[in-house]
């Protein structure tokens, strides 16, 4: 049995240690947000987001994640966003996270399949870089983590515009 | 209510009649009718009408009109990424119908019992007539008629503005019009269900003039982005049914290689897996995903496989297609611009280029892996659910493999990632892998192929050759103009898992296969330069590499892949018309202009000219360096014309002679659909085609050796990250005065290709004729 904290709500799964948290959270949990993209870390689909920092979820071991460490699927980008910014249940219920709010204004998505690791990755950006210049997005999607963010599409001119609105909508409100 | 009409009224070939009533609710329904007045005529045979489809007469509908003035649209058409089903369309019949965007409320797509016309999912816009359209254009001559009766005011003094039909002072809803009504439109349709193309709707109903557009025109949003986003859509990944088991295939040592003997499970460590074998089909099945995967990795490595090495290994690629290959058997294609006799304009040239074009076979590369969840049902029907662009053509592939017919396969379709046109004719790699193995395990079975089985089990774009001769005159005027494309039958749409498992399929790509299946090579890029006096353009077919040697008949599968064949044909010609502005010492735009026949054309080179800051000048500049460390830089420039639109595009580089890399500075775009329908999203589109574009020009080459596929995963074929994409600039010449739309998703993926290479050759005056235009290669061209 293994305990994980995801989106604010404690779980006990059983698996196997060595079992992928992917696996989990998408068999188990049905959170749906991570993607299963190469089982190789390489390209980003996969991304959550544990106490903050990207990291992907297809070669994660269940047992190399403790209890207390907060895990955040895109389903719970919105929580995560209220409670940084104190907001009331009722206002947290209809908020989407500026960065999922701007990746609908700026229509980012193409397929969609990679853009849950985008915007985890945005999130984890703005969340010690509120205004990053593009050099510092290019840098955050391509070097920061185990491998660049990867988009079959090409949607990385969207995605740049994307995170640059997602960085205004976040100043105006704090 | 009484029937207040038996007799159906006919107009522009549909019949409406109005016999039903029901007490409350009704709707418009539009559906088809094989035995429509405009069909009997042809000489068509009669598509085959199936269950588990939509009724061709009574139940199937493209479109509903319901008493509160929303609208439901239907369309066989799959959504990857285009966004058109959920903009576009509902923009076009918002447009035919005169009702405002948001009365759209709902669009049905792709999956095979709710929708009426199959397909894939390519050429949305159907040349600006897309199925839809014509549906909703009958839809409002049906309602028109409908008003005039009701209010007793003449068809033609009517009009309509959202959704309200108004004349002589009176007027009423769409909504009104339909309440307490079912009414019955039948339009006549032709075409094959299953087939790639699906069904089309004929006649000729009268379509709403462009002058009086007020939607079609406007960036409107794309509703699934929204539910994508918030993690609220279904996708196919997400489907899990009661009692699924989750399944791994172990896919064969090499292309060619038959099974000799299955591994075994260790029971103790997986006491829930199980091996399930059929023919060369592997398979491996457990309760949990982690145990299926563990579980084939064990099963993998204790299976016997026969060795093959029947492939020429990339390395020899060019050459096997040139010395080896058989270009003979499938007749020679010769377009139809093709005129005068290049014979004499090259002898008597004042100059000359003969040249090879030399392009690899890149993978679709979805960024997941295929996938399919298969419920075989005993006696009963199997339904499939899946990411697909031609659902109801995997529907005839099933059926065919399972020896039934197509009424006991429904494909249900969801969102998947984007396969660029690797399951447009019906399969993407894992649907036949999921059915057997549900048939076996008698339980719905998840099949989901993991990286290393995407690279390199499924189909991939199709590598090619062409031999260009020019000649010019004096005054530098191209004169002469020969291309000969070679290229290996470029579309394989048999599912792997029945070759594997010896079930029937559809036959290897062959001379007399059907259309797109065939080993023919048709010329796929359409001619610009008018002003050439002497053209011809051939293109020879063969069967696929390895196919003819390989035991499991399979070899290097190809499929159409965006911009399929065009881009293995316009490549060479554009880089070769950058050749000859250079040879003929002219700047390579105004050399197009000088050569290019339509004003449209025209157009966009002069539109990208501008945009692009381009200084009109002959390749390559004067200071051209092909030795240092140095980056020199260089711009070149590419047209095309596809499904209706014009294109232009000019990249700017930055290389380094020493280490061979090149970087793309600035791609700057423009086209010229006729019509733009939704600017946001067509540039959306635009910008994704051109990072796809640089891939394919710089990054893209599957590797093989003499037995497989050698490209695995991201390391070993790499894509573009977000640090390689340049300054991106989208030009939309929205012109609508040609009165139609044409596509957008495709051509901007193919333009950088021949745009890159030109630059390199403006920067360092040589030319390199091969792609990608990786380091090592383009260092070995500039060492030359």
């Amino acid at each position: 049995m293994v305990t994980l904290n995801v989106n604010g709500v404690r779980h006990e799964v059983e698996a196997p240690g060595d079992t992928p948290l992917l696996y989990v959270l998408r068999n188990d949990l049905q959170l749906i947000g991570p993607q299963f993209g190469c089982g190789l870390a390489q390209c980003g689909a996969c991304a959550v987001l544990i106490d903050g920092k990207e990291v992907r979820s297809c070669i994660t071991a269940l047992s190399s994640i403790a209890p207390n460490q907060e895990i955040t699927t895109l389903e719970g980008l919105p929580a995560r966003w209220a409670k940084q910014k104190g907001l009331s249940a009722e206002e947290a219920k209809n908020t989407l996270h500026p960065v999922q709010q701007a990746w609908i204004e700026e229509q980012t998505p193409q397929c969609g399949f990679c853009q849950n690791g985008m915007m985890i990755k945005a999130t984890e950006l703005l969340e010690s870089n509120p205004n990053p210049s593009l050099a510092q997005i290019k840098e955050a999607f391509t070097t920061s983590g185990p491998s660049p963010n990867l988009c079959r599409c090409g949607t990385y001119v969207a995605i740049i515009e994307a995170v640059q609105h997602a960085a205004t909508i976040m100043a105006k409100r704090s | 209510m009484a029937t207040m009409s038996e007799r159906p009224a006919s107009t522009f070939g549909a019949t409406l009649s109005r016999r039903q009533f029901v007490k409350a609710g009704g709707a418009l329904v539009v559906g088809f009718s094989l035995v429509g007045p405009e069909f009997l005529k042809g000489d068509t045979a009669k598509p085959v009408v199936l269950k588990n489809s939509l009724d061709p007469t009574l139940l199937s509908s493209w479109i509903e009109i319901h008493p509160d003035n929303t609208v439901l649209i239907r369309t066989g058409k799959s959504d990857f990424g285009q966004g058109s089903t959920f903009t576009a369309y509902r923009q076009i019949v918002a447009e035919e119908l005169s009702v405002p965007f948001e009365a759209i409320t709902t669009v049905v797509q792709g999956t095979t019992d709710s929708t009426p016309d199959g397909s894939g999912a390519f050429d949305f816009l159907g040349h600006g007539t897309p199925n839809i359209r014509k549906a909703a254009a009958y839809t409002h001559q049906a309602l028109l008629d409908l008003a005039s009766e009701k209010l007793g005011v003449p068809k033609d003094k009517l009009s309509v503005k959202d959704g309200i039909v108004s004349g002589a002072s009176k007027s009423i809803s769409y909504g009104d019009l339909v309440k307490g009504q079912q009414l019955k439109l039948t339009i006549p349709v032709k075409g094959d269900l299953t087939s790639i193309f699906g069904l089309s709707i004929e006649g000729n109903p009268p379509m709403k003039p462009v002058s009086e557009y007020t939607v079609i025109g406007k960036s409107f949003k794309n509703s699934v982005i929204s539910s994508k986003v918030a993690a609220k859509e279904t996708w196919a990944t997400d489907v899990r049914l009661p009692g699924m088991l989750h399944g791994r295939v172990v896919h064969p040592k090499t292309l060619g290689s038959t099974l000799v003997s299955a591994g075994q499970l260790d029971k103790a460590e997986f006491p829930n897996s199980r091996v399930i074998v059929k023919g060369n089909l592997v398979g491996v099945i457990a309760p949990t995903e982690w145990e299926a995967i563990q579980a084939a990795e064990q099963v993998a490595g204790g299976t016997k496989w026969t060795d093959w090495k029947g492939l020429p290994g990339n390395a020899k690629l060019y050459q096997h297609l040139r010395e080896e290959a058989d270009w003979t058997s499938a007749p020679v294609e010769k377009s139809k611009p093709s005129q005068g006799d290049v014979g004499p304009a090259l002898a008597s040239a004042h100059k000359k280029l003969s040249a090879t074009y030399q392009l690899s076979y890149m993978k679709h590369a979805p960024i997941g892996p295929t996938m399919a969840v298969a419920d075989v049902q005993r006696g009963g029907t199997v339904h499939i659910y899946t990411h697909n662009q031609n659902p109801q053509a995997l529907r005839g592939e099933i059926a065919m493999m399972l020896g039934t017919t197509a009424d006991h396969v429904i494909v249900h379709a969801y969102p998947g990632p984007g396969h660029y046109g690797r399951s447009n004719g019906g399969n993407a790699g894992a649907e036949d892998e999921a059915v057997l193995l549900s048939q076996a395990a008698g339980k719905p079975v998840r099949v989901q192929w993991m990286r290393a089985d995407d690279m390199q089990w499924s189909t991939q774009s199709a590598a090619a050759f062409s031999d260009v001769q020019l000649a010019l005159d004096e005054k530098g005027k191209l004169t002469g103009y020969q291309i000969d494309h070679y290229m290996p039958a470029m579309q394989d749409d048999r599912p792997i898992g029945a070759i594997l498992a010896g079930l029937p399929t559809m036959p290897a790509p062959q001379v007399h296969s059907d259309g797109v299946t065939s080993t023919v090579n048709g010329i796929e890029d359409d001619w610009i330069y008018a002003g050439v006096a002497n053209v011809l353009e051939r293109g020879h077919g063969t069967f696929q590499v390895g196919q003819k040697a390989s035991p499991l008949a399979v070899g290097l599968r190809d499929h159409s892949m965006r911009t399929p064949g065009q881009f293995q044909q316009n490549y060479p010609r554009e880089l070769a018309i950058n050749e000859a502005a250079a040879l003929a010492g002219a700047d390579a735009i105004q050399f197009r202009i000088d050569h290019a026949g339509e004003e449209r054309a025209i157009g966009v080179l002069k539109a990208v000219r501008d945009a692009s800051g381009w200084d009109t000048r002959p390749s390559p500049r004067p200071d051209a360096v092909s030795t240092g460390s140095a980056l020199v830089r260089g711009r070149g420039v590419s047209l095309m014309l596809r499904s209706g639109t014009y294109w232009a595009c000019v990249c700017q580089i930055a290389v380094s002679p020493a280490t061979g890399k090149i970087v793309v500075e600035k791609y700057t775009v423009a086209a010229d659909p006729g019509i733009v329908v939704n600017p946001m999203q067509l540039k959306r589109n635009v910008e994704g085609g051109a990072v796809m574009g640089i891939s394919h020009a710089l990054f893209e080459e599957v590797t093989f050796d003499e037995s497989g596929i050698t490209t695995d995963d991201w390391m070993s074929y790499p894509i573009p990250t977000m640090s390689d994409i340049p300054e991106i600039k989208v030009v939309l010449l929205n012109n609508p005065k040609v009165g139609t739309y044409g596509g957008g998703s495709e051509a901007a993926n193919a333009l950088a290709a021949p745009a890159i290479a030109a630059a390199l050759h403006d920067a360092t005056g040589k030319v390199m004729r091969r792609l990608p235009m990786k380091p090592a290669y383009v260092q070995a061209t500039l060492k030359t």
